[in-house]
């Protein structure tokens, strides 16, 4: 699998690639000092995962995720709290402490898994005020076009993201996400029930009580997919 | 009043000088209020028509053992106060008192102006003998109640002041920044990097780190130290902060000679260094310079700390905790007399500060 270490102290990153030799099944695609470095190298390399102190100068850790499309998995490493709670809000794979204990780099290793295919859309940064948060797609149950922003809804929550839902739809899975209407993107696994809606399209029940109206047209393919 | 030394000498001081205060207070009062009275009394009799002589003689002698007698018994109830404070007891022992002085009181004058005057004691109209009686009675009470009040007024006002030292002392040492977290585990994370790396080095910025731990933990006992010590603890934190930076940071020191013995309070000079460090250098990817000048003018020591960069609008993240913490110190410590000053120069920021010489 393939990883990158940003940090912008050069002891710290020579620090963790020491501690990485003993897993081997870590190829270190490259280390990056900041986060414009970090951006071009995660271009270039589209890596499994991220090794990323979240102080960094310039551009910090959460600014980096902000500004990627697809968010590889992440281990934020930081040598204060203040950051790992946040860090952990944000449901990064693990958080690490500087100096990092091997066993606690063993643990956080454990959970990465290697990506499913290049194309897919795996995982979205959201940040919305202080808040951030890196979503898994299989959380999310719907996606609401706001012009150029796209509204997405997960646990209770819905803060809106800089892409339109055009460009979103083309990296998702379209065997989970359906569009429903011009205006929205729903998740074909929080589907709920499905009822008859009054202008003879499908009115869409998701788990926890959002209805969508599905436009005439995809009400069809829905019936299809799902062979009612 | 200024906070000089550490808490609990300052408190002393306090307390002995109030402790004269108190005593030059008490004197003054006794004096004044047994004069008054004597006075009053001879005033009476000689105009009812005397020996002015004898009479003089006996309000004399009545100044005296009035003053004795009551300061005794201030004595006794204080020893008496220590051991078992429950005001009501007290009441009680202040009227039984009283009363005791009082008859004393009634006695004495009795015998002495029957003893001057050449006349057995006996012969006293039993009507003479209570107004006296009542006379001292009232007297030595009104005497005693206004002095528990004075006294009540100023304990209560001492324990308020020294309160509010508390509070002061206590605010000083929050404000005491800690060493920042974040730089403790940077720094350990270097180091340990460096083990690997420069083995010596790793040992002089192990040194360096002790130091300026040390330096943290023990310096709650003093809210001043030497200049000269604050600037070795600031070289260390700066040697410790290289590590991590690297080439990134370029620091350098200028001390005028004169300003190494002021003194200043703890861990300014290295919060100001960090302020600049974490402006000028840590957000800055190209790093930049810091340059630390001390100098002594009319007695003030001026610290001026210069960073690149430049003073911009607040960042919605910033604090400004730094800046305002070392504000409030120096304002507990010297009043308006320090100042903390922030100005943009060409391309840097300088923060300059001016401590006086004394507390």
């Amino acid at each position: 699998m393939k990883a990158l270490i940003i940090d912008d102290e050069r002891l710290a990153r020579a620090e963790l690639r020491r501690l990485l030799t003993a897993h081997p099944e870590i190829e270190i695609a490259g280390e990056a000092c900041n986060g414009d470095q970090a951006l071009a190298l995660i271009a270039q390399t589209s890596p499994d995962l991220l090794l990323l102190d979240v102080q960094m100068p310039g551009m910090t850790g959460f600014d980096v995720l902000e500004r990627l499309d697809d968010v590889p998995q992440v281990i934020f490493t930081t040598a204060y709290d203040a950051y790992a709670i946040k860090a952990f809000e944000v449901n990064a794979l693990d958080y690490l402490m500087k100096p990092i204990a091997p066993v606690r780099l063993a643990a956080a290793l454990s959970k990465v898994r290697p990506r499913s295919g290049p194309t897919r859309l795996e995982r979205v940064f959201v940040r919305d005020g202080d808040r951030c948060w890196i979503v898994a797609l299989p959380d999310i149950y719907l996606l609401e076009s706001e012009g150029n922003y796209t509204r997405v809804h997960f646990n209770g929550h819905r803060p809106l993201i800089r892409r339109s839902l055009n460009a979103l739809e083309t990296q998702l899975d379209p065997a989970v996400f359906f569009r429903a209407n011009r205006q929205q993107i729903l998740n074909l696994k929080w589907i709920d029930k499905v009822d008859l809606g009054v202008a003879g399209g499908l009115s869409v029940t998701l788990r926890g009580g959002r209805a969508v109206e599905m436009s005439r047209r995809q009400s069809g393919r829905l019936r299809e997919i799902l062979s009612l | 009043m200024a906070i000089q030394g550490p808490q609990n000498r300052t408190m002393k001081v306090w307390d002995d000088s109030t402790e004269m205060e108190t005593s030059a207070a008490y004197w003054a009062f006794q004096a004044f209020y047994w004069g008054i009275f004597a006075a009053i009394g001879l005033a009476i009799n000689v105009v009812s028509g005397g020996n002015i002589r004898n009479l003089v003689i006996s309000h004399i002698l009545f100044f005296l053992y009035s003053v004795g007698l009551t300061h005794v018994f201030r004595g006794r109830i204080q020893q008496r106060r220590l051991r078992q404070p429950s005001n009501f007891r007290m009441r009680l022992w202040l009227f039984a008192g009283i009363l005791v002085i009082a008859v004393i009181q009634t006695v004495l004058v009795i015998s002495i102006d029957s003893a001057l005057n050449g006349e057995r004691p006996g012969a006293w109209p039993r009507v003479a003998v209570f107004g006296v009686g009542w006379g001292m009675y009232i007297g030595t009470l009104v005497w005693t109640m206004v002095y528990v009040r004075m006294t009540e007024r100023r304990i209560q006002e001492r324990k308020e002041a020294k309160m509010q030292l508390a509070v002061r002392a206590a605010e000083l040492r929050a404000l005491e920044a800690q060493i920042n977290p974040h730089f403790l585990f940077n720094c350990l994370n270097s180091i340990r990097g460096l083990v690997v790396e420069d083995p010596q080095k790793a040992q002089d910025m192990i040194t360096r780190f002790a130091a300026l731990l040390r330096y943290n933990l023990n310096r709650d006992r003093q809210h001043t130290v030497p200049f000269s010590e604050e600037a070795e603890i600031v070289a260390d934190y700066l040697a410790l902060e290289s590590v991590r930076f690297e080439d990134r940071l370029r620091v350098q020191v200028t001390v005028d000679p004169q300003a190494r013995a002021m003194q200043v309070p703890p861990m300014i000079l290295q919060a100001l260094v960090e302020n600049a460090l974490k402006h000028g250098i840590a957000r800055r990817p190209e790093g930049g310079d810091v340059q630390i000048h001390a100098s002594s003018s009319n007695g003030k020591l001026i610290l001026h700390v210069t960073n690149s960069g430049e003073l911009g609008p607040a960042r919605p993240s910033d604090t400004q905790l730094g800046l305002k913490n070392i504000r409030e110190r120096l304002h507990l410590l010297y009043g308006d007399r320090a100042s903390l000053s922030l100005q943009n120069g060409s391309g840097t920021v300088v923060a300059k500060v001016e401590i006086p010489r004394t507390a």
